[in-house]
């Protein structure tokens, strides 16, 4: 399993320091652990082209057939703040079904996952942190995989929000 | 029991070489990504397609990807399809083209023993097969009876390799048949090359090479502080400098910013020593002229200024074995002349002034702006540690050699002025004392003369009382006198009251005498300490005008 999962994952790399698509570039990539992504918004006034976020993917062991849990993460230098969206909490954690248990599949890969991140920022219309911002963040100790989201399809009309 | 040896070694084979997970491959030729697994992006093995969909897996990838996360299913494995999400279940054997298999199975791939030194190159299907039969590097059990260890395929023939020996690079300990493997990738001894410049390394020293010596190694230019961008690669870097200005200048600039760094320091230290310096001195300008007391010696000292005169020019041609001491004490008697009425304190004001202007004019010190802002020749209130009375550090390569030369002048000539203010201050005490202790024995003297004539009143007043006692008692016996008797006898009464009264005031006076002397003395006890000289004035007057 963990073969499978390092396997995998080199050829991501491999992959992903040939080409990306535009916006999405690699930061770092030390291990087979944990990577960091930078993704700029091209065509959303509610983010400035020039400003880039940050974004940390950490794998299991079981990567592909488990998601990765990916935040995203504020630094001084350079510059690095948390978009503000609906579904995307000030401490960087992201309410994203495809980065849940249910939503995931394993034919999902760093790259579509940052592809999807960044059309859902990019399609994003309210400059809003999601209800109950600052109290999930005051007393939030889990890690993302660990929290029950609750994902919403767009076509029914209710916000997507945690399941305590 | 040769039928269970053998199915013994069997499994300790199997134990020793698990089987070959083919997801795990190295593939020498580029593959078609359509033969590519989904999940585990390597090309299918044992592909399977799901029923309702025709996407192809793995048969192991989407096995693992339907137990993550759905329960036990009585009807067999059933789940979403990974790519499109449609719910399905896997497909039977028959639906899997045999033409996907073949292609499959056909890529050549690398040995999995290839890390341990294999470059057998085989098909995949073959895979299992070279790695159990054939692979020199498969792990088998020893050959020799006795021994049950394992040994690899190739070395079998050798005989049992279950012995100590020590690696000869490293001298570690370990078993000869592991000998090979180390060498290969443990001995930190061992050669590797280099993957930027193909050179033969140790392994321990890969890292220092790669950081410091690896000549395909970029580095930037030594100008980078400077300002210069380039960066090129090791061996080409010695050229780059040749070109670049920034690198030529570099070492230059650098011991400059040393020289610099150091002198700041330097000149840091200077001038809180000066700081301290000037405190000091101010302490004992407070000392010498406490501003309470000018006042009363000025007028008290009027005899005694002609002597300290005296004294400080004495010091001053004490000195006069250096130049400046000479030009001091010429200039202290122009300035005592001209300033005869000024009091002693200003006097040696003016002294000192002239003392350090010569010997601040001997510093080395630049000729032209440097006089403008040196200091004014010293006053009390001139602030030797403040900043803005120095010239800049000698950053712009001023004409002078460093602000440390001129510092360390500034305070060789506080530290004299030290000197020659506290000889002048022992001096002046001396001075003081003696005065003082002439002046008092000339009090005590006249204090000795008058007790004696005091003391010859009090005697006579005391012969008079008496004899008026005595005429008193001889009148007493005839107590039934006349009324002119009893007149007379009252005249002698009042008589003998103004005589007590006479014998109080003198006894009066001989305590106010004492009380003088003892205040005297006092005096004369404590002139040996150099303070408090106008307090002692004060209780001599004190003295004298109670007399």
């Amino acid at each position: 399993m963990a073969g499978m999962s390092s396997k995998r994952l080199q050829k991501e790399l491999s992959k992903i320091q040939g080409t990306l698509p535009p916006g999405i570039t690699l930061v770092s990539a030390p291990d087979l652990r944990e990577w960091t992504m930078d993704i700029s918004i091209i065509d959303n006034p509610i983010y400035p082209p020039h400003e880039t976020y940050r974004m940390r993917f950490s794998f299991s062991p079981s990567y592909p057939i488990e998601a990765p849990e990916v935040v995203f993460v504020a630094c001084t230098s350079p510059e690095r703040k948390i978009p503000l969206h609906p579904h995307i909490y000030s401490n960087g954690i992201i309410c994203l079904d495809l980065l849940d248990s249910q939503g995931w599949s394993p034919v999902h890969n760093v790259e579509s996952v940052c592809i999807s991140i960044q059309s859902m920022l990019a399609g994003n219309s309210k400059a809003e942190r999601p209800p109950g911002d600052a109290e999930f963040v005051r007393s939030n100790r889990q890690r993302p995989r660990d929290i029950n989201f609750l994902y919403h399809d767009p076509k029914r009309a209710f916000a997507g929000g945690i399941v305590f | 029991m040769e039928e269970s040896h053998y199915l013994n070694c069997k499994s300790r084979a199997q134990n020793y070489n698990p089987p070959v997970d083919l997801r795990l491959l190295d593939y020498v030729s580029i593959y078609d990504n359509n033969l590519m697994c989904a999940i585990c992006r390597c090309p299918f093995v044992d592909p399977v397609v799901l029923s309702e969909c025709d996407h192809v897996f793995c048969r192991d990838c989407i096995r693992q990807s339907w137990n993550s996360n759905t329960s036990y299913t009585p009807l067999g494995p059933r789940g979403d399809c990974p790519t499109c999400r449609t719910p399905a279940k896997l497909g039977p054997r028959s639906a899997t083209s045999k033409i996907l298999v073949n292609l499959v199975d056909e890529l050549v791939v690398h040995c999995p023993k290839r890390d341990d030194g294999c470059k057998a190159e085989v098909r995949r299907c073959e895979v299992q097969d070279h790695v159990n039969i054939y692979c020199g590097y498969t792990v088998i059990e020893c050959t020799d009876d006795d021994c049950t260890l394992p040994v690899r395929r190739k070395d079998a023939a050798q005989g049992c390799l279950h012995f100590g020996v020590s690696c000869l690079s490293c001298h570690k300990e370990l078993q000869k048949w592991k000998l090979e493997a180390h060498w290969r990738s443990e001995c930190a001894d061992r050669r590797v090359h280099c993957d930027m410049c193909k050179s033969s390394v140790f392994y321990r020293d890969l890292e220092a090479h790669r950081k410091e010596a690896c000549p395909a190694m970029s580095v930037s230019c030594p100008g980078k502080a400077l300002g210069c961008t380039s960066r090129s690669k090791r061996g080409h870097a010695e050229l780059h400098a040749k070109s670049c200005t920034f690198a030529k200048l570099a070492p230059v600039l650098l011991k400059q910013q040393e020289r610099l760094d150091e002198q700041e320091a330097a000149q840091k230290e200077m001038s809180r020593k000066l700081e301290v310096l000037e405190g000091g001195f101010q302490n004992m300008q407070g000392i010498l002229y406490p501003p309470g007391v000018e006042t009363s010696q000025r007028s008290a000292d009027n005899s005694l200024t002609p002597s300290l005169q005296e004294r400080l020019f004495g010091s001053g041609t004490a000195e006069s074995t250096t130049p400046t001491g000479t030009a001091a004490g010429y200039d202290w008697t122009e300035s005592a002349v001209d300033e005869d009425a000024v009091s002693p304190a200003e006097t040696m004001h003016t002294a000192f002034s002239s003392a350090t202007s010569p010997r601040q004019r001997a510093a080395p010190l630049p000729p032209g702006p440097r006089p403008a802002d040196l200091p004014e020749p010293f006053s009390s209130d001139f602030d030797i540690a403040s900043p803005t009375g120095f010239p800049p550090p000698a950053t712009n390569g001023g004409p002078y050699a460093s602000p440390l030369h001129h510092l360390l002048s500034m305070h060789e000539s506080l530290r004299d002025e030290m000197t020659r203010v506290s000889s002048a201050l022992s001096e002046l005490d001396g001075r003081h004392s003696m005065q003082i202790l002439n002046e008092n024995l000339r009090t005590r003297e006249e204090i000795s003369y008058l007790a004696a004539q005091t003391a010859g009143l009090q005697r006579q007043v005391h012969w008079l009382t008496s004899s008026a006692l005595q005429r008193q008692q001889g009148r007493s016996p005839t107590p039934g006198a006349s009324s002119s008797g009893a007149g007379g006898a009252m005249m002698d009464a009042g008589a003998g009251a103004g005589v007590e009264a006479a014998v109080g005031a003198v006894s009066t006076a001989a305590t106010a005498l004492r009380g003088a002397a003892r205040m005297v003395n006092v005096g004369g006890n404590g002139s040996g300490s150099g303070t408090g000289t106008g307090m002692r004035r004060g209780t001599s007057e004190e003295g004298r005008t109670k007399l």
